[in-house]
């Protein structure tokens, strides 16, 4: 889902760039105003969590392997412009890094998994867990933001990519939605896992100050 | 692991290597503006950009396939344009697949596109690599604080990259910990085992940022982080610069022959 460069249009990664650098601009004051000076090792080393959390691969039918997105649980244990932060900062190393996705498609890559992948994913999980009460409601919330987040985000890729006339749409949003409905549910599956894993262990780490 | 990859190049000597981050930075980051607005259809454009990055990868005195294999990497996301290029109808036909029961045509319109996301990507990612194998990943960070990125970013990029290595390193313990006890199952199981780890990786994530937060409090932190400033734009980056914008000259008069 990393986008390269070239495959997007001027008119598409310029305004993507915009949007993104507004919602990275506008978190990093919340993550000030909320939190002060601690936000700045905090997010720096729960980036690097994501980071290390995204290095385990897992084997998924037919001998290829998906690994985890991660953008809903950084949401929902941090807050959701936390998420935007902390996937944001991971794309960007991993653009330097890896190459893994391209310089002038880094806005856009922000855009789809940083903005739409945690804030969606943080609506769907706040609204179903406030409607459902106790630990059953976080489970079933974050199981189903955790997958929508994956097939929005991979909704968003499909779209840019038709709007600048790589593909067509009408072919390809189904395409990536559909491949994406499948791999979300590994994310949604290993989301949930922690999320109890975490409720068991360090309830606690759930009602950090949102960012 | 592949994270053993990350700087293995950027401590080397070449005059790559020497040039200030600043010029690194803004030549590449110009160059990828540059190709990614090239129109499709300027072929000689392409070849004399592909000069002028073989040119830059054999200043940078690394071999080449550790080049070809970063290119390598964005192969999979061409495969899938190629995968969608039937499907592109509007156009005049290039040519017909007729192989089973796959009839699809291919216009000359969809192999521009083809062709302009695989040399653009390309292109593009040995530019990154270019710039990321001659530079260390902390001049990177000093020369972007000097672009005016904000510094609150950089140093939680920082701090990302200061503690990636200790989060990875836990993380390979435990994937051996994991290998060394498994011996084949159900996804389901290991879907539950990775979701464990993950989870345990979070906490003690979230417990060391704790205690190096206390004990940066200790030290006098109050939000911001001092470095010693110790780049210099000598006169190699003047003249480094000022052959490629050259360059570029002789590429734009050229453009629209």
């Amino acid at each position: 889902m990393h986008i390269p460069d070239g495959f997007l249009d001027t008119k598409t990664w310029v305004a993507l760039s915009a949007v993104s650098t507004g919602f990275v601009a506008l978190s990093v004051v919340r993550a000030n105003r909320k939190i002060g000076e601690k936000h700045v090792p905090l997010m720096g080393i729960m980036s690097a969590f994501i980071f290390a959390a995204q290095m385990l691969n897992f084997p998924v039918a037919g001998g290829t392997s998906g690994h985890f997105m991660g953008a809903v649980l950084a949401a929902v244990l941090m807050g959701p412009f936390a998420g935007t932060l902390i996937m944001s900062i991971v794309l960007a190393v991993q653009c330097l890094m890896f190459a893994d996705g391209g310089i002038t498609a880094l806005g856009a890559n922000i855009f789809n998994m940083g903005v739409v992948g945690s804030l969606s994913g943080y609506l769907i999980y706040f609204l179903l867990s406030s409607a459902i009460k106790g630990k059953t409601g976080k489970l079933i919330g974050i199981f189903i933001a955790s997958w929508a987040s994956i097939v929005l985000a991979a909704s968003a890729c499909a779209a840019e990519l038709a709007l600048s006339g790589t593909i067509a749409l009408n072919v390809a949003l189904p395409a990536m939605a559909g491949v994406h409905m499948i791999i979300g549910i590994g994310e949604a599956l290993i989301t949930t896992t922690v999320l109890t894993l975490i409720l068991a262990a360090r309830p606690d780490l759930l009602e950090l100050t949102k960012i | 692991m592949e994270y053993h990859l990350i700087d293995t190049y950027s401590k080397r000597d070449s005059l790559l290597h020497r040039l200030d981050p600043r010029t690194k930075i803004i030549v590449f980051l110009g160059l990828i503006i540059m190709i990614v607005l090239t129109p499709p259809k300027q072929f000689i454009t392409f070849g004399q950009y592909g000069l002028l990055i073989l040119g830059l990868v054999i200043l940078s005195r690394i071999q080449v396939w550790f080049y070809i294999s970063r290119a390598l990497l964005v192969m999979p996301f061409v495969l899938m344009i190629v995968i969608f290029v039937p499907f592109l109808k509007e156009g005049q036909t290039a040519f017909r697949i007729d192989f089973w029961f796959i009839h699809a045509q291919v216009t000359h319109e969809g192999l521009i596109v083809c062709w302009n996301a695989l040399v653009k990507s390309v292109s593009s990612v040995l530019l990154i690599t270019l710039l990321v194998a001659t530079t260390p990943f902390n001049d990177i960070l000093h020369g972007l604080t000097h672009l005016r990125i904000p510094r609150v970013l950089i140093t939680m990029v920082s701090f990302m990259y200061r503690y990636l290595f200790v989060l990875l390193d836990e993380t390979e313990r435990m994937q051996h910990a994991r290998l060394s006890r498994w011996f084949g199952g159900y996804i389901r199981r290991q879907i539950k085992v990775i979701g464990n780890m993950i989870g345990l990786l979070f906490i003690r994530s979230y417990e060391r940022s704790e205690r190096i937060y206390a004990s940066m409090l200790a030290r006098g932190f109050d939000g911001s982080i001092r470095r010693i400033d110790n780049l210099k734009f000598r006169a190699a980056d003047a003249v480094f610069a000022a052959v490629i914008v050259a360059l570029l000259t002789i590429i734009w008069e050229t453009y629209n022959l």
